[in-house]
């Protein structure tokens, strides 16, 4: 599994913010005690981190990421398991859901990837994307999967209109 | 790469409803800065329209939105489609499909380069490029080379094969 750099261009303020949301998420939850629960490893439990478009939609959530549980590890590293991703247009509407049982989220680099499955579905459900093995950069939105398999519920191409010739 | 999946996929939803298609590979990456899907590594496509083998395909949609317009397959291209009650074995280096609507008017084709071959129950065909409009129908062959199986005497025989442009 090949993990990718984030790109050299992400701005040092988007990742400072992005590492303050999750630090500020973690703390918050923590301290009002109502969805979070810390024990004495300082794990996190059923948190949700979001991500708003920028001006002049700032309203708008882009994306969700939540998890069941986020375990730290040195270097800003969070292991997440139950990991969701759902991203919004700025209509509000779904574009996608990302799940995976288990994940590591880089909050320096802004990278999520892990060995093992993923999950993936557009907002109308009528794709699917399955695999083993990925890599997610937040920066880009670009997403590499291993062993993957996409079902496009209506088939890729619409049927050939011509009814005569070889084929 | 989430969000270019999302529109591609809704105007998949809006095309004529078929039985859904598979694509497997070894891997998959989803670039929505623009806007591909790219598989590469033992690339098989199972869709109600054809059966694809290759070794990389990118599927590309326009920033706007909508339907996929373009894909590029290379490398040990075999295409297998059944239309008209006929099998078609279709391999070449490279296909590229083109799906565009202008003035109202659809154009869809696939070309076939680097030694494209088509083969069906009554001859095989050789050309390049090879054409295939979907729209029309039609099959374009430049440099063509078609050989009957049945021999020289059946080349009377009706086909299902268009005539040749003249």
């Amino acid at each position: 599994m090949r993990y990718i750099e984030s790109d050299e261009s992400l701005s040092l303020k988007l990742k400072t913010q992005n590492f303050c949301l999750w630090l500020v998420g973690a703390v918050a939850l923590l301290a009002a005690g109502s969805r979070a629960q810390s024990g004495f490893s300082g794990n996190t439990t059923d948190f949700t981190s979001v991500e708003y478009y920028p001006a002049p939609e700032e309203a708008q959530v882009k994306l969700q990421l939540s998890g069941a549980e986020a375990n730290p590890l040195p270097g800003g590293l969070l292991v997440i398991k139950q990991f969701k991703l759902q991203l919004f247009n700025t209509n509000g509407e779904t574009q996608a859901i990302v799940s995976a049982p288990q994940c590591t989220y880089d909050t320096v680099r802004g990278l999520a990837y892990s060995p093992g499955p993923l999950f993936l579905q557009n907002g109308d459900g009528k794709i699917h994307v399955q695999g083993t093995g990925f890599t997610w950069r937040q920066a880009d939105s670009f997403l590499v999967v291993s062993n993957q398999r996409t079902v496009i519920e209506n088939g890729m191409v619409a049927p050939a209109g011509g009814k005569t010739g070889k084929l | 790469m989430i969000l270019l999946l999302a529109p591609v996929l809704r105007a998949q939803t809006n095309s004529i409803p078929g039985g859904p298609a598979i694509i497997t590979s070894a891997v998959g990456y989803f670039d929505e800065n623009s806007r591909t899907a790219t598989y590469i590594g033992n690339v098989r496509v199972d869709d109600p329209e054809m059966k694809l083998r290759c070794e990389w395909l990118v599927a590309t949609m326009p920033p706007s939105g909508g339907r996929i317009n373009h894909i590029v397959c290379e490398t040990n291209v075999v295409i297998d489609t059944l239309q008209n009650g006929q099998t078609n074995h279709i391999t070449s280096d490279k296909a590229v499909y083109d799906y565009a609507v202008q003035a109202g008017v659809t154009n869809e084709t696939i070309t076939f380069t680097g030694s494209p071959r088509i083969e069906d129950a009554q001859a095989i065909t050789t050309g390049d490029p090879i054409v295939w409009n979907r729209t029309s129908g039609e099959i374009t062959e430049y440099n063509e080379n078609t050989i009957f199986k049945q021999g020289f005497g059946s080349m009377a025989s009706p086909t299902n094969r268009p005539p040749k442009p003249q």
